[in-house]
């Protein structure tokens, strides 16, 4: 076992210091990358603006395969959506306490995941004005939208775990931002006071809260099991071979929440390093969501398994001839991508020395983004450019608009993040205190 | 009647306190807490709060919205599919279950926001920054003549500063 070496908070008052010391005004450094990422989003908004003026024909997207990298994309953030729920509400029903040091970044990454992920559906409409259509209102002829129809059940699904997702983040940061109120001394002050409700940490204060806390984590563990369900079941409840399976929902939600950790990931460690947070994003941290890592990459794995077999056991040949497009046809890289990134990569964390090496972590994080984004490419496009008549097979190639508003993504999720950092404690002050307390309960830290 | 703050450094001195002045006959107590904590809460021993029906209110509502809003839906512009019933209550299920979460977080929060913030927000003249901080507070209301006592008690639970609080 590696040994635990980043130093441990001696005084609850040293992890207020060391936490809101990240809400610091920023260094040069930080400004620049900020701008960097600015300037991506920057160049998505022109992309998007061609998009929309031009309209879809500067997409690839072309008879058969209407549902390319932006559908790709909105399945990704979806997905990279879960880990802040899993970790906050499953996590905490479950009394994981470890979970206490991540769990702000990953319900922050959460919200602008999601947030992110609303966006590219209004993109793949192309005219984005018309997006209405889809909410529950009739229009002008007094026509309601299809309440059967899954696309309409994913508007209710998304709507309602970004509106939970953002909920829940707030609640969680309260009395964090009553003690930022308390402790900075300039304008942010103001901010602080109007955002933490007057919170005082009263006993009554806290009996709501923690009732509120309990309640939002029973609601929205279900919430996020059933998220991407209702996205998978925008694919299985179709005929299109590949997609038409029962596995689709729970193969969804291991590789949703797979993806969310490894996320996790990517972010906090650098986060880590450049505010000196070693004590309390600790290698015990890491060590344990590398196991949820091993878990989710093997119950993925399997579904990849099972979805070869199930197509050679079903005797079905547009079945199985589909499934031999997606290892052996034109997409085969993005295939044999996702395999090595998402079950292959993974593997060298059975060894606890590769769990509890940060940097080992944090390469594999990012090979695990790189093979879900694949994942979901893979599923998408092979199955629709090779459905049932030979004369309708097709192919997709992603245009340069596609791409750029990807990238853009990322850099719109990253420039968020990073700006978060600056105006809300990165992790929750009062859990980690709370954990610190408990270790220092006469009784040996249990109730 | 006159207030009295002690200032403690750890939720089991608070509990201490908390259970001393209950058993000094002191009963009208709020505390300041930089952390939620169970020993705290067991020696306050309030009730449970109101939230849990505001969330059981919610979700019901939800529910019953949801499945009212589409099978009125699917009767007022029938979808005719041979054989089969306007309203499908087993796909309506999936929007009932999102509203039925949706309607429970979002009642939830606002009884939050009303029960534990709103009408909290007055009466915390007694309150410092420490409290957010590695102090506790207990804060005694009693008649002026058992101040010396709740400061005795106070004094005698750990607390580092006791003090008569104006307002």
């Amino acid at each position: 076992m590696a040994a635990i070496t980043e130093p441990v908070p001696t005084h609850p008052d040293q992890i207020n210091d060391d936490i809101l010391r990240v809400l610091e005004p920023p260094t040069p450094m930080y400004v620049l990358m900020v701008l960097f990422l600015a300037t991506l989003v920057g160049i998505g908004l022109v992309a998007f603006l061609y998009q929309t003026y031009w309209g879809l024909g500067v997409t690839g997207l072309t008879h058969p395969v209407m549902w390319g990298v932006y559908i790709t994309t909105f399945v990704f953030w979806v997905g990279i959506a879960h880990a802040g729920t899993l970790i906050s509400a499953i996590l905490f029903l479950f009394r994981a306490r470890w979970r206490n040091a991540v769990n702000r970044g990953a319900e922050a990454m959460t919200v602008f995941a999601v947030l992110i992920a609303a966006m590219f559906p209004l993109i793949h409409i192309g005219r984005v004005y018309k997006f209405y259509f889809m909410v529950p209102y009739p229009n002008q002829r007094g026509v309601w939208p299809n309440f059967k129809s899954p696309l309409v059940w994913d508007l209710f699904a998304i709507n309602t775990y970004m509106i939970s997702s953002i909920l829940f983040f707030y609640v969680g940061l309260i009395p964090d931002l009553a003690a930022a109120r308390d402790r900075v001394r300039d304008w942010r002050r103001y901010l602080y006071r109007a955002l933490s409700l007057g919170w005082r940490g009263s006993s009554e204060q806290w009996r709501h809260w923690t009732r509120t806390v309990l309640h939002l984590s029973g609601l929205c563990t279900p919430l996020v099991l059933s998220v991407h369900s209702v996205v998978s079941w925008d694919f299985a409840t179709s005929m299109v071979p590949g997609w038409h399976t029962t596995i689709f929902a729970p193969y969804f939600v291991a590789g949703a929440i797979f993806s969310g950790i490894a996320m996790v990931i990517t972010v906090l460690v650098p986060v880590r390093r450049a505010f000196h947070l070693e004590g309390y994003l600790r290698r015990e941290h890491f060590d344990n969501m590398g196991k949820l890592i091993l878990l989710t990459s093997s119950v993925v794995g399997y579904a990849y398994g099972m979805e070869y077999f199930m197509a050679w056991y079903s005797a079905n040949p547009y079945e199985q001839m589909s499934f031999w497009w997606r290892g052996f046809g034109y997409h085969w890289t993005s295939t044999w991508i996702m395999i090595s990134c998402n079950v292959i990569s993974p593997l060298p964390l059975w060894i606890k020395w590769c769990r509890t090496n940060v940097a080992w972590m944090w390469v594999t994080s990012i090979f695990i983004n790189i093979g879900m984004w694949f994942e979901r490419y893979v599923i998408i496009m092979t199955g629709l450019s090779h459905e049932y008549d030979p004369a309708a097979w097709g192919y997709y190639v992603p245009s340069l608009t596609e791409l750029t508003i990807l990238v853009a993504s990322f850099g719109l999720f990253l420039t968020m993040f990073t700006i978060f950092l600056r105006l809300a404690p990165v992790i929750a002050i009062q859990e980690v205190k709370e954990l610190w307390y408990e270790a220092q309960a006469p009784h040996g830290g249990h109730h | 009647m006159a207030q009295v703050l002690g200032v403690l450094k750890s939720p089991h001195e608070l509990a201490s306190a908390i259970l001393d002045l209950k058993g000094a006959g002191f009963k009208d107590l709020e505390v300041y807490s930089p952390v939620a904590n169970h020993e705290i809460e067991a020696a306050l021993d309030r009730p449970p709060s109101i939230i849990r029906l505001l969330t059981l209110i919610g979700c019901l509502t939800g529910v019953s919205f949801a499945y009212f809003m589409q099978i009125w839906v699917a009767y007022d512009w029938p979808l005719v599919i041979g054989g089969k019933p306007f309203a499908s209550i087993v796909s309506d299920t999936i929007i009932g279950f999102e509203l039925n979460i949706l309607l429970g977080v979002t009642l939830t929060v606002l009884g939050l926001l009303f029960f534990g913030l709103f009408l909290t927000r007055k009466g915390h003249e007694a309150y410092q920054p420490g409290f957010s901080g590695d102090s506790f507070g207990c804060l005694v209301a009693c008649h002026g003549d058992q101040v010396g006592r709740a400061q005795e008690v106070l004094r005698r639970a750990g607390s580092q500063e006791v003090r008569v609080v104006e307002g």
